[in-house]
């Protein structure tokens, strides 16, 4: 029996500031056939969840007005939201540290790669097939 | 109106823009994007980029006077500034915008001066070149899928 799970849409959370930076991601994941939603910062995408939104996978941009990409990394966690794919973007290699250290599960430098965004998705949607 | 050679003008004329240093791979990443869907993406990323980056720009001439030796401030700014230019593949800026946050991690606000200068004219001349670029495009008509200059 096919899982109901199989073949449903991914849900991205785009924590990102820059209105360019952000278009492009949406972009990629439109093209990747993803459901996405932009949080302009922190803490826009802590609210999210406690709103009770899900997401399949988080990309979070690092340095950001009101709250930072690890400091919503390290709340988000702290919900309990601890299957969520978080991915860690920024520019600055120092920013792999911070968002390890915040729990993230992987860091990628900016500007994404698509063929990255795509493999990091097809890993998503396989962990989803396989929890139903 | 000879098509085939205005899309000639314009493979060429982003050739130079890579040769001359101008954009970077990235640039491609954003072109390829483009589909039947979204045919003027890249245009409407790289003029969204020209709308913020004037605004940053604006930002960091005002945080330059109004906060002098004000460093991490100035430094705060340029990293946004420097990570729009990564985004589309401004390579040139980019280098600028680099060289003015070495400058502010030296403390030497002459030299965060001087490279503001760059920044704000390699600004003006990549934008006058993409505006040519893509006024060409626009002339050429609708093409197939991206060509990425041979380097």
């Amino acid at each position: 029996m096919a899982s109901k799970n199989q073949g449903s849409t991914p849900r991205a959370l785009v924590i990102e500031d820059i209105k360019v930076d952000s278009v492009i991601i949406l972009r990629m994941l439109e093209k990747l056939n993803c459901e996405a939603t932009v949080a302009r910062n922190g803490k826009e995408a802590v609210d999210l969840f406690l709103k009770g939104k899900t997401f399949d996978i988080v990309l979070s941009d690092q340095d950001m007005p009101i709250m930072t990409g690890p400091e919503a990394v390290v709340k988000i966690r702290a919900m309990g939201a601890t299957q969520v794919k978080i991915v860690g973007v920024s520019a600055d290699f120092g920013g792999m540290e911070a968002f390890m250290q915040a729990g993230a599960d992987v860091f990628v430098p900016k500007p994404i790669k698509f063929e990255t965004l795509e493999s990091m998705l097809q890993e998503v949607i396989q962990k989803k097939n396989m929890h139903g | 109106m000879d098509y085939s050679n205005l899309r000639r003008q314009a493979a060429s004329m982003k050739k130079s823009l890579f040769d001359q240093g101008y954009l970077d791979e990235q640039f491609c990443q954003v072109e390829d994007l483009q589909d039947e869907a979204s045919p003027n993406f890249a245009e409407e990323v790289v003029t969204l980029f020209f709308k913020d980056s004037a605004r940053l720009i604006s930002n960091i001439e005002q945080a330059l006077e109004k906060y002098p030796k004000d460093f991490n401030k100035w430094d705060a700014y340029m990293q946004q500034l420097k990570g729009s230019c990564s985004s589309i593949g401004a390579s040139r800026m980019k280098i600028e915008c680099m060289s003015f946050r070495d400058y502010c991690g030296q403390g030497n606000a002459e030299g965060c001066m001087k490279s503001f200068q760059k920044v704000k004219r390699e600004h003006g001349v990549l934008r006058q070149k993409l505006e040519a670029y893509f006024q060409l495009l626009r002339q050429a008509g609708p093409t197939g899928a991206a060509t990425r200059p041979s380097m």
